[in-house]
């Protein structure tokens, strides 16, 4: 029996869980494997171990190249560039991102704050990661009955042409403990409380749902082959009925802990060829590396194992109901990222480098950029940048270092500098020194209308909806007189015009009102400047890893990596919610009730 | 101001016209969305003038708390301080001392309120309102009334009558001796209570001042009375005020609400309601609310209203995403916002246009079919509509008409 592989067009992209690994390692262990070893891995392919290893080096190629492309031959580990490119329909490419690259993070299929418009009007809005895990309240999940071919982008509001959707099944930045997986389901947890997936319902929800990257996270080793295996197996059943060739690009979800060599094993696993049961339906894959393209790694309970490793837990105590979250607390630190890089590195060490490698929830710039230089990583999730808008705090901070950071701006007060001489990494705008200020939010970015009528050649802009405001292209017409209105000469704003920038007084007016437009706001804002710290860290690596790290140094001795800004704006953002009733522990305690059923229930 | 009527209806008293302030034009008849605390809850002022809405609210009361006149004047004014460059109307803040103020005593000096920082005792005067007004810059303010509750009854109701045109008195004077009269256009309110010769004596006194007022507001009527009262009252005031100034009715927003007092000769109302219930997560439409937190609309893959113009509505929107998460994500609420007020200002324009074209009689009944359907009528929109000479009940013989206020609400099975 044949098992063709269909044209490498990238539709659907899969983390596969670490689950598989286990069972591998069980096997390796009562010597299954090596009775696997001996036998031909497909029938119709001659088994001479060149000819094999020319395959699996073809078919590796071949699926690297359509995906992620390295800019040159990378080191093992060291800041890395390259271009990571989407195809669909055939070989046409649809969208090419420069690597490293923002990964936006969303809540319940939406970018938090954001209307649709102001989704597309923040144009560093790329890649998006989509936890699917909110849609699993309902039976089928509502998302797998929308029509068309891009279900996903559809029902949730976003660009087929400018949007890349990757769907996983849990949010990577909920740190919340959940019931343990079984052996053929995940837990996942929906407003109904906690469900179960099995393998074939997220298969099932995975092709309804096309998005263009595909992950599922499980927690621990101990799972079943049943999941990576039914995922790769299923491109040659599923794809006779649809009218888009797919191909299966797996992403894994590194296992192995905070133990590096449980994570050293994982990784050999991965590259040992695939079990005698299971070739036929895994062929052309001889190892199950051969089947993966990218690696996924997710730092949050990485970071809280080191912690409770170190005595030193994160502390999860007065999450104030709900409104603070558990990741709100983490920290980066020199001694966490060198920790978190030795882990890295001995999951990656004897994997190839030219595969992408995804970055979950990293906790400050600082993190970013050593894992950057010492590790070198591809795609990148602002989660943090995001929540911060969520807690009032304006990010104010480029990388590398502009030579001129503290002299130039003498009307945009930089961010404030701490007893250690380092400056906050942006503002908190519920302060009390923002009431006067009516300058715009990042003194690191001129705002969009300034930059355009100066002469002077300065820093590139914020081009987000809070610095560069722009008058609407096109007002709604209510009836046929209404041009009267905006066509009249006394009109003050005409379409598409830049207008001044949002000012931190008026950010901070909203925060204490409890205004939601300051979040929207402080969201673009957020998310723009996160973008251009990664354009800022591309720049950089072009021009060598000693330079990179030199200025990874020269970042590290200006801004203040403790977050202690991040500490006071969460105790003002909590007053202003608690005075408006929220948080308040009894009625919290009750929601937390309802929203955990306490048995899981099977989908 | 330039104020110019450019069509009347033949058969109401219904019109439109143009008015031509500092910050531009607004067509009317027109529907003021509520930016209370110098924003509309959760859109930017772009994303407003999207809309097509080009006359906002702000609320005096709440302004000179937060952020403060001090910082309005740094910033410029309301308009710049909120990234609003179109037209703004401020209330007197009257109202909001009367309903948000633990303590509120009203003397012939102004209204003794306790400040709601320190609760020391704080007087609020005519002068001091238009005042505040004059720093936020609005377009349109508001004279200082003495507000009673509609529901209110006895001498009180006559002496604050009294009492708001003395008060409006020291308004004229105040905002003409500033000389910010040519730019910002003061507004008289009428009161009188549910009283119709207290009304009259009113707009006798008010209409006395027109040259010195540049528009009329009806005021205490949105506190709780019969609607059956409330149209009579505004059918009234309607009926005497000039037609060559604007006439407003505070705190009007529900559809059926608007269109009747458009029809009584009204030009302008504000109401928090469309963008409160939006918060809510219900969605205004032709053919009434739609409680979007109903499970029956989980896998609802229709927008709101099929060809709607909003932001919501013209990207295909599903009801099943607004359903998921509405109330759970801010950016639904931000989504039904943005529909439901291009709902309200579609009701308005849809009334201008009939208008124009002389059809607004059946504008109206073809509103009130689609809206209520087999619910009913409320009688009271019946009566209001009748007096006008328009019969919500030709050619449907079929049609029920409730009583009392009718409100057709889908209630939520998914708390």
């Amino acid at each position: 029996m044949t098992f063709r592989r269909p044209p490498l067009e990238l539709e659907l992209v899969t983390f596969i869980p670490s689950s598989l690994l286990d069972f591998i390692s069980h096997a390796y262990a009562h010597g299954k494997l090596n009775r696997f070893l001996r036998v031909p891995l497909a029938r119709t392919v001659p088994c001479s171990p060149s000819y094999i290893a020319r395959r699996t080096r073809t078919s590796m190629a071949a699926r690297s190249h359509s995906l992620f492309t390295p800019s040159s031959p990378p080191p093992k580990f060291g800041p890395r560039t390259g271009t990571l490119t989407i195809r669909r329909d055939g070989q046409e490419v649809l969208h090419k991102t420069e690597t490293p690259a923002l990964l936006t993070a969303t809540s319940r299929g939406l970018v938090p704050h954001l209307s649709r418009d102001h989704v597309h009007r923040t144009r560093v809005i790329r890649h998006i990661q989509l936890p699917f895990e909110s849609f699993i309240d309902r039976n089928p999940p509502v998302p797998t009955l929308v029509d068309g071919p891009h279900p996903l982008h559809t029902f949730l509001g976003y660009s087929s042409d400018s949007h890349i959707l990757t769907m996983t099944l849990r949010d990577p930045s909920d740190g919340r403990k959940m019931p343990p997986n079984g052996n053929d389901f995940v837990a996942a947890h929906c407003t109904r409380g906690v469900r179960k997936v099995t393998t074939s319902s997220w298969n099932t929800f995975v092709e309804k749902c096309k998005p263009d990257i595909v992950k599922r996270l499980t927690k621990s080793i101990e799972r079943s082959i049943a999941w990576i295996t039914n995922l790769l197996k299923v491109p040659a059943a599923v794809h006779s009925d649809t009218a888009h060739r797919q191909s299966r690009h797996v992403f894994l979800q590194m296992a192995g802990g905070i133990n590096p060599e449980a994570r050293a094993e994982f990784a050999e696993r991965l590259t040992d060829p695939v079990d005698h049961k299971d070739a036929d339906a895994l062929a052309p894959y001889n190892t199950l590396d051969d089947g993966i393209s990218g690696y996924v790694i997710d730092l949050l309970p990485l970071r809280a194992a080191l912690a409770v490793e170190s005595r030193k837990p994160i502390d999860e105590g007065d999450l104030a109901g709900g409104l603070v979250r558990v990741s709100d607390r983490h920290r980066s630190s020199l001694d966490s990222s060198s920790r978190l890089a030795e882990l890295l590195q001995c999951s990656l060490q004897v994997l190839p480098e030219e595969k992408l490698r995804v970055l979950n929830s990293p906790v400050s710039p600082h993190e970013v950029l050593r894992l950057v230089r010492d590790v070198g990583v591809d795609l990148l999730d602002s989660f943090w940048a995001q929540r911060a808008a969520d807690m009032g705090i304006a990010l104010d901070f480029r990388f590398p270092v502009p030579d001129d950071l503290e002299s130039s701006h003498t009307t945009c007060k930089p961010p404030r500098k701490r007893v250690n001489g380092k400056s906050d990494l942006g503002h908190n705008l519920f302060d009390s020194s923002y009431v006067h200020d009516h300058t715009r939010l990042a003194s690191s970015f001129p705002d969009g209308l300034t930059a355009d009528k100066s002469e002077v050649h300065g820093h590139p802009a914020c081009d987000c909806e809070a610095c560069s405001p722009r008058a609407p292209s096109s007002r709604v017409l209510h009836s046929a007189v209404d041009v009267h209105a905006w066509q009249d000469s006394s009109c003050p704003t005409s379409p598409n015009a830049l207008q001044p920038p949002m000012t931190r007084s008026y950010v901070h007016h909203l925060l204490h009102t409890h205004e939601m437009s300051a979040h929207a706001l402080l969201a673009m804002h957020n998310v723009t400047v996160f973008s251009a710290f990664l354009d800022g860290i591309r720049a950089t690596i072009a021009r060598g890893p000693e330079e990179f790290a030199r200025e990874v140094c020269r970042f590290e001795e200006v801004y203040d990596e403790e977050l202690v800004l991040w500490s006071e704006a969460e105790v003002m953002w909590l007053q202003v919610e608690r005075a408006r009733g929220k948080g308040r522990l009894a009625r919290e305690k009750e929601k937390q009730v309802e929203s955990t059923i306490g048995t899981a229930v099977d989908l | 101001m330039q104020f110019e009527v450019l069509a009347k209806c033949h058969t109401t008293r219904a019109r439109v016209s143009k008015m031509r302030l500092a910050h531009g034009v607004t067509m009317l008849p027109t529907f003021m969305p509520v930016a209370t605390q110098a924003a509309i809850k959760g859109l930017t002022p772009q994303q407003v003038e999207a809309l097509g809405v080009n006359l906002i609210l702000n609320n005096t009361y709440h302004l000179n708390l937060r952020p403060g006149i001090q910082v309005l004047k740094e910033a410029g004014g309301a308009h710049k301080f909120q990234g609003w460059n179109h037209n703004l109307l401020t209330d007197s803040g009257g109202f909001q001392l009367v309903s948000l103020s633990k303590f509120t005593k009203i003397t012939e000096e102004g209204a003794l309120f306790a400040s709601p920082f320190d609760g020391k005792p704080t007087m609020l005067t005519p002068e001091e309102s238009i005042s505040i007004q004059h720093a936020i810059g609005a377009d349109i303010v508001m004279q200082l009334d003495d507000v009673v509750s509609s529901l209110t009854v006895g001498p009180r109701v006559e002496e604050a009558m009294w009492r708001t045109i003395r008060w409006l008195d020291r308004c004229i004077e105040f905002h003409q001796k500033s000389g910010r009269d040519d730019v910002q256009n003061l507004f008289a309110i009428v009161q009188g209570g549910l009283d119709p010769e207290l009304r009259d004596k009113c707009l006798d006194e008010m209409i006395a001042r027109r040259d010195r007022v540049a528009g009329y507001a009806i005021g205490g009527l949105s506190g709780g009375e019969e609607k059956d009262i409330f149209w009579r009252v505004i059918k009234q005031c309607a009926d005497k005020l000039p037609e060559d100034r604007p006439r407003y009715s505070m705190g009007i927003g529900f559809a059926e609400d608007l269109l009747v007092c458009v029809a009584l000769g009204v030009d302008m109302a504000d109401c928090v309601f469309p963008t409160r219930t939006a918060r809510f997560g219900v969605a205004l439409t032709p053919t009434g609310p739609l409680n979007l937190r109903l499970s029956k609309h989980a896998a609802d893959m229709r927008p709101i209203e099929e060809g709607c113009p909003c932001p919501t509505c013209a990207s295909g929107t599903a009801r099943a995403i607004l359903h998921h998460n509405a109330t759970l994500e801010t950016a639904t609420a931000h989504a039904i916002t943005q529909h439901n007020l291009v709902f309200q200002a579609r009701i308005m324009g849809g009334a201008r246009d009939a208008i124009i074209n002389g059809t607004f009689p059946d504008y109206l009944k073809n509103f009130f079919a689609n809206y209520f359907g087999d619910a009913g009528y409320p009688e009271w929109c019946v009566n209001a509509l009748r007096s006008v000479g328009v019969d919500l009940l030709e050619g449907r013989s079929d049609v029920k008409v409730i009583s009392g206020d009718g409100a057709k609400w889908e209630y939520s099975d998914a708390a």
